[in-house]
Parts: C-alpha cells; structure tokens; sequence
C-alpha cells in the first residue's frame, strides 16, 4: 500500500518541487544582472522608507540582499516557508481524505487492513513528502547558492530544515481536521486559510512590540528564522514544540477516524 | 440444523435525526442465498454498509458465525467478498493492476481464480479502470469480489449496469459458490431478478425488514390480480375481504388468493360487469401486497 501510496502522490509532489525550483532558479539567474552599484543604492533609498518593523517582518534588519544568499534568507524564505507549508497542508488535508472524496473507501474497507494501518500508510507517506520536498529543495538551493560562492554553510543547512517545523505540524493537523469532513473541496480552503492566518499572524506579531504576543498562535514561530539567521542555531524548544504538536495530531487523527462514518 | 453465517438482530441506524434503519433482523444460513429486496432508500445500503464497518450502527447486533462482529476485524475481512452498488476504483491503474493490488492484501496466490474470473466475466485487463464503462467497471467489481474466494459474499446491486448474458453469467456463478457453501447476501430493488437464484427474500421498507420467506412460499400462496367492475362493488368488497391493489369507481383490482370455485360461490349472486383474473408478478406481489 505504501508503494502504491508514493506513487500516487509523487505527480503533485513533482509539480511543486517543480514550481518552487523554477521560481528560485528564475531569481538566481536574474539577480546579478538586477543587483548591481547602481540598483544598490535604489535599494538602498527605497529601504530607508520602510519602518524597521517591516524590515524585521521580512528579516530585512539581519540581512542584507546585495546577493542571492541575502535574498533567500529574505524574501526567498517567505516563499519557502509559505509554498512547502501550502504543500505539507494540502498533503495532509488529502491524503486521507481522497479515498472517501473518490468513494475508494468502500474498496479499501473492504480489504483485510484496519483503518489504523490506513493512517499510518498515509501518514508516512505524508511525512515522507514533506521532509523531501525541503530536502531536495534545500539541495537545490545549496548547490546554486554555492555556484553563487557567497553561502555560509551551517547558516544555510540549519535554515533550510526551519521550514519542517512549520510543515510537520501543518501535516498532522489538516490531516486531523480532514477526519471531520467527506469531501475534499472544502478542506483545500481551510487549508490554504491555514497556512496564510498563521503567516499573517507571524508577521503581524514583528510589526509591533505590543502585540508580539500573538505569534504564540502562529506556527511559523516554531521556524525561528530570525534566530537561526542571526546566533546560527536551532533552538531545541521549536523542535519539541514542533514534533508534539505533530505527534498530537496524528494521534487524534487515528482516534478520529477509527470513529469516524464513511459515507 | 444448518448453521447461521450472518445473524442481524435489531439493527438500526440514524443519521442524526434522519433514520437509516429502523429495526433490521435476519439469518443467512451457510450455502443460502438471502435476496434483500427493497425500494430505493429503503435501507439495504444502509444495512450493508453497517455489516461492512463503513458507518457505525446506532444498536442492535451484528454475528458472524454466532460472534460479535468486532470493529475492523481482519479474520472476518478476509472471508467477505464485498460488491458495492457503485464500483469506485483507482482510475489511474489498468485493470490488471488493480487485480494485482487486490492480491497483495492476501498471503495468498491468487492467480488462478483470478485468471478464472477474468475469463469468464472476458475482462480487458490492459484497460485503464477510468476508462472502463459501468457494466465493465462492475465486472472488475465482481472479479475483486470474488478472487480471494471468500465464504461470504455481500453483493449490493451487483447485477445493474450488467447486460442480461452477463446477469445471467453471473447468477450462474453465485449457484456455484452456493454448491460450494458460500453465504450470500444479495441486495436487489428488482425482486423477479433474484427469484431464480435465491433461496430466501426479506422486504425492507422503511428501514424495517416486513416480510420474509422463501420463493416458493411466496409463489405457494398462489396469488392474482382480480380485476371487477361491478355497481355492487362495495359489497363484493365486504364479501371478499380481499386487499385491494387499486381501485377507481366501479372497478377495483384486488389481491385474490381465493380458489376458484370459492370465488364463483361468493360472486354469483352480484350483477358484475367485467371480470379478469390475471397473473402477479412477484415484483408486484411484495412490493404492494406485503407493504
């Protein structure tokens, strides 16, 4: 089943890798062109205008984009974080959800496999993708920022993986959430919904101090790229928050769904 | 005493406040072919879907074999062969494909009753699933129903879609696996379809189980249509005491069970103006005398 699992959810994970590398390699092939003394100093004006708030939202103040390495840990790593938590929620939000969207369910029950091994299936599979997807991605990056020749190693390697402590989570509770429904058109808004609240929350919380509370209600806390481009170190507290939130979703989910009326 | 394979007793479900079910109970016993006959949204999904372990029921029990059928049991999966009124597979996958992906939740070779099968039903097997038409894809459906050679099949509408050769196949082959000792439940909305291979039907109308019997009990009772257009219908009426199957003015269609020489007794001494005694059709018969 697991084969059969990979194989079916490999075509969309090929098509987002696909988009996340052609949107990177458009960048890095155009930006020395873009990034020149001249454009620097529009840059620079223009940054003069943005309140430090802002520029802290997009990592602006610890970075600089002169280069494509300053530019993927800025902007770049909105989109990474934003596209591979899109990806994760919609893997999870599916995967299980399809076989009732399709009416497969009805086969699958009636084979000799519980509901529990079901999940797990899927669940791994899902987790397989999500892990791929930053990995190969990362190895993407790694190479052209490399070709590129200004790339701090370790900075890169720790903030390439940030993005599955964000996606892990995002995984387990779309696939929970998925367990409340029949259908699969609803959960994709829910799960886009998801992904852009918790993102507007993140960025919200580095606007101002006042509120810098609400990003405890975001999961893109849990990617800690400030820290991890400023003191290059993962902070173990993201890890843990990150896997307990994944595991207690998934458990739910199996607890959920072995309750739940396949109709 | 033939030994009972599927016992319900009480079974209901509701959706919410909606009913699915409201009382089913019933025995299948081993070899016995049980048509559950029923209008459409009568509640043979419903009952299926409850033995399959798709929706949980609300009360009631379900047996297999004298046990409780616990939730998501393999052993029990094993032996059923399940044919849903819809057949949804993966359209990605060719025929062959899904034949070879039904084996590998068995440890067991399956090739051979597949092969069978395949042949028999004259399946395409390079065939894309989404590609196949309903009749085709139905086919497939009977094949994974039936390749693990399981002892208990559960068929709901298995023959629509099916054309008469390929029904006919078909009952043909349900009348082997009853020589062989499967148990079978076999859900129709067409009662005269399941007459010829059935050794029991049960009526389900609104989620309650009202009728039960064997075919030839139900052809025993010998039953016809009594067509009557007379001025003295009223009282022929009250004579007769027959249920009426429909009736306009004058004239009324009755159920008649009577004998012949009863019914001319008991008419003779009204003024009839036209009489017609015409055979039932099962459908007929349990659809409207039984309701």
């Amino acid at each position: 089943m697991i084969k059969r699992e990979l194989k079916v959810n490999l075509k969309s994970f090929i098509i987002w890798l696909f988009i996340l590398i052609a949107m990177f390699l458009l960048v890095y092939l155009i930006y020395p062109y873009i990034i020149t003394d001249e454009s620097m100093k529009e840059i620079d004006e223009m940054m003069k205008v943005f309140p430090p708030e802002v520029l802290k939202a997009f990592n602006m103040d610890v970075t600089s984009i002169t280069t494509a390495y300053g530019w993927f840990k800025t902007e770049g790593f909105m989109f990474i974080l934003l596209i591979t938590g899109i990806y994760s929620s919609f893997l999870g939000g599916n995967i299980l959800l399809k076989e009732e969207n399709d009416k497969t369910i009805e086969y699958i029950n009636s084979l000799p496999i519980k509901r529990n091994n079901i999940i797990t299936n899927k669940v791994i599979v899902g987790i397989i993708y999500t892990i791929l997807i930053v990995l190969l991605f990362g190895l993407f990056n790694f190479i052209s920022l490399k070709l590129s020749g200004d790339l701090d190693t370790k900075q890169f390697l720790l903030l390439s993986i940030t993005p599955l402590f964000v996606s892990l989570p995002l995984f387990s509770i779309n696939l929970f959430i998925s367990t409340f429904m029949h259908k699969s058109r609803r959960i994709t808004g829910i799960s886009l919904g998801l992904v852009f609240l918790f993102y507007i929350i993140s960025v919200l919380s580095e606007l101002s101090e006042e509120v810098e509370f609400i990003k405890y209600f975001s999961l893109y806390t849990l990617a800690d790229t400030r820290n991890v481009i400023s003191n290059i170190e993962i902070n173990p507290i993201m890890i843990i928050i990150s896997l307990l939130i994944t595991i207690i979703f998934i458990t739910l989910s199996y607890v959920k769904y072995n309750k739940k009326e396949l109709v | 005493m033939s030994e009972v394979i599927i016992e319900l007793k009480h079974l209901k479900k509701y959706y919410g406040n909606s009913r699915g079910i409201e009382d089913v109970s019933l025995k299948i016993n081993k070899g016995e072919i049980y048509g559950f006959i029923g209008p459409n949204g009568a509640g043979k999904s419903t009952t299926i879907r409850t033995i399959m372990g798709l929706i949980n029921k609300t009360s009631g029990n379900i047996y297999i074999n004298g046990k409780d059928l616990e939730f998501d049991d393999i052993n029990v999966k094993k032996r059923i062969g399940y044919l849903p009124s819809e057949v949804n597979l993966y359209g990605d996958m060719t025929t062959k494909e899904i034949l070879n992906y039904h084996e590998t939740f068995y440890n067991k070779n399956l090739g051979k009753r597949m092969n069978e099968l395949v042949k028999l039903f004259k399946i395409d097997l390079n065939k894309k699933i989404e590609d196949l038409s309903l009749g085709n894809l139905k086919k497939v459906g009977i094949v994974l129903a039936l390749m693990h050679e399981p002892d208990i099949l559960i068929l709901d509408e298995p023959t629509s879609g099916l054309d008469p050769i390929m029904q006919n196949t078909f009952h043909d082959l349900l009348l082997k696996e009853k020589e062989k000792g499967t148990t079978i439940l076999y859900s129709s909305h067409v009662l005269s379809e399941v007459s010829s291979v059935c050794d029991k039907v049960g009526l389900i109308k609104d989620g309650k189980i009202i009728k039960e019997d064997t075919i030839e009990n139900i052809k025993k009772d010998n039953y016809t249509y009594l067509r009557i257009i007379s001025k003295d219908i009223e009282n022929i009426k009250k004579e007769l005491k027959l249920k009426v199957y429909k009736e306009n003015n004058n004239e009324v269609i009755f159920f008649n069970n009577l004998k012949p020489n009863e019914l001319i007794n008991k008419l003779c001494k009204y003024n009839i103006e036209s009489l017609l005694i015409e055979e039932v059709s099962l459908e007929d018969l349990f659809i409207n005398y039984y309701k």
